[in-house]
């Protein structure tokens, strides 16, 4: 696995380690971003700070993997976007869910957490009603 | 100089397969000489190459088009690191020519010796730190995109089936393609196939082969003198969205990556769709070749397998596809795989191809990468008159 570039997304990886979602917010006009650059993508002011998220959002799209991509891979496996409501995205992996049935788009999720190789990353679940 | 009056004149294929006791430079060498051999022209006439240096080993500092000079013995006038081959090597190779930076350029690239078994080729799966530990690989990624479409046109899953079979049963009649001899196949067998990745089935998704491919590029001028009818580019254009295979694509987004490139290109030639005489479409998957359809515009929004099969994309259809068998059945050689495109466009344009030859091709698109990949590029490519 390649380490994280150093300075650009150690915090989130910090934040990652003790179960807190975080993500990029430009202080000069407000937006959210992912993946963590160099400068904010509307504006390009570097002057961005991670901010905590509140882990909610909804399912963009999702599938189901059915072959390992590297041996260690359990399979199937569910993997997905989901569109935070505070306006980011994150490629994620879905868990838990009722009958561990793929979510469909739009369904509303939130950020759980599950240990891979030594780190904290974070996957979404469905939220029940 | 117009961009019509660059010609491509020799084409280079090694043997594609699915392993290959060679390495990737062995194949690019190989499918060099090949392409410098069909063209009539010697290693000593090339004065420009666009390729990257495919390993293994290098220069000290990266990038290695240098060296190729050395591997060639040949000073070269202009190099380009290009990335990957395919169109966006042969604008490269355009441009160097048109600005008066050399007059004759190889293209060359493949991979060998690179792939392993068991697992989804190294070489699609970015080591990025937001991608990696989620299991994300290339065909994932197209998934992604691909599932957010079915949702809205649920009955394109049965046409991509359609297209999938078709372009695997040509392939099957190349004697070249890595699939040779394999099939028939029918939708049913694309849909009951092993699942990869939904809603690709294994049939659904190209290959992971490995091959060399080359082209030389020249002046129409310095053309007319060697011993094919030359192939010119009518027109070309290329998009970017974002770095392939970190931020996933946005399916409204990279659903119609390439209808840009395919206003530039059609106005550039002068042309429409409906001259298209055969389409060297990049079918990274079966949905891949059904949505370039809309987004070159070939038809409306939500009709790319519906089109394809009203109009008939094998060999005996009205807009054959992938004639070579594609990247579904022929071969698919990683940043190689683009260059295959340009070589079938021009055998069908030349009148070479034998049995699945398309009587009267004029016109040809050759294409690359998709939704995706979130980067698109095509040429469209015509005998000279």
């Amino acid at each position: 696995m390649t380490a994280p570039a150093p300075g650009l997304t150690d915090a989130f990886w910090a934040a990652a380690s003790r179960r807190e979602l975080v993500r990029p917010v430009c202080r000069a006009c407000g937006r959210n971003f992912f993946t963590p650059q160099v400068a904010c993508p509307t504006c390009l002011s570097e002057d961005w700070t991670y901010e905590h998220s509140a882990g909610r959002g909804r399912v963009y799209s999702a599938t189901v993997v059915h072959k390992p991509p590297s041996p260690g891979f359990a399979v199937p496996f569910r993997l997905g976007i989901v569109d935070l409501d505070e306006g980011w995205s994150i490629l994620t992996e879905f868990v838990d869910g009722p009958d561990g049935r793929l979510p469909a788009i739009d369904t509303p999720v939130q950020v759980a957490w599950i240990e891979r190789d030594g780190r904290t990353l974070p996957a979404f679940t469905e939220v029940l009603p | 100089m117009r961009i019509d009056e660059v010609a491509i004149v020799g084409v280079g294929l090694t043997p594609q397969q699915k392993r290959s006791d060679r390495n990737s430079l062995q194949v690019a060498l190989d499918a060099a000489k090949l392409a410098l051999a069909d063209a009539g022209l010697r290693h000593t006439d090339l004065d420009g190459i666009a390729a990257r240096w495919p390993g293994p080993g290098g220069t000290v500092l990266a990038p290695g088009s240098a060296d190729w000079s050395t591997l060639l013995g040949v000073p070269l006038d202009w190099i380009g690191d290009s990335y990957p081959q395919g169109v966006p090597a042969l604008l490269d190779a355009a441009g160097a020519i048109m600005t008066g930076q050399a007059t004759t350029v190889l293209i060359t690239g493949g991979q060998a010796g690179v792939l392993g078994g068991g697992s989804v080729a190294a070489y699609t799966q970015p080591g990025n730190e937001f991608v990696a530990p989620f299991g994300a690989f290339t065909s994932a990624h197209f998934a992604l995109v691909a599932q957010r479409h079915l949702a809205r046109y649920p009955h394109a899953r049965q046409g991509m089936a359609e297209i999938a079979a078709t372009i695997r049963n040509v392939g099957a009649a190349n004697p070249e393609a890595v699939m040779a001899g394999r099939g028939p196949y029918t939708a049913e067998d694309v849909l009951a196939a092993t699942p990869i990745v939904d809603p690709f089935t294994l049939l659904d998704l190209c290959l992971a082969s490995e091959g060399g491919a080359a082209v030389v590029v020249t002046t129409l001028q310095r053309a007319r003198d060697l011993p094919h009818p030359p192939v010119v580019v009518l027109g070309a254009g290329m998009e970017w969205l974002r770095q392939q295979y970190v931020d996933p694509a946005r399916y409204e987004q990279a659903w119609t990556i390439g209808s840009r490139a395919a206003a530039k290109a059609f106005t550039q030639a002068g042309l429409g769709p409906s001259d298209v005489d055969v389409a060297q479409l990049y079918d990274v998957n079966s949905l891949e070749v059904a949505r370039q359809f809309e987004a070159l515009g070939f038809c409306g929004p939500g009709e790319g397998t519906d089109f394809a099969l009203a109009t008939g994309i094998g060999l005996d259809g009205k807009l054959p596809t992938c004639t070579d068998g594609g990247l579904l059945a022929c071969s698919h050689i990683g940043w190689g795989g683009p260059t295959l495109k340009l070589v079938e466009a021009v055998r069908q344009l030349r009148g070479t191809c034998g049995d699945r030859q398309v009587a009267g091709a004029e016109v040809a698109i050759a294409s690359g990468a998709g939704s995706g990949a979130q980067y698109y590029n095509l040429a469209l490519l015509g005998r000279a008159r």
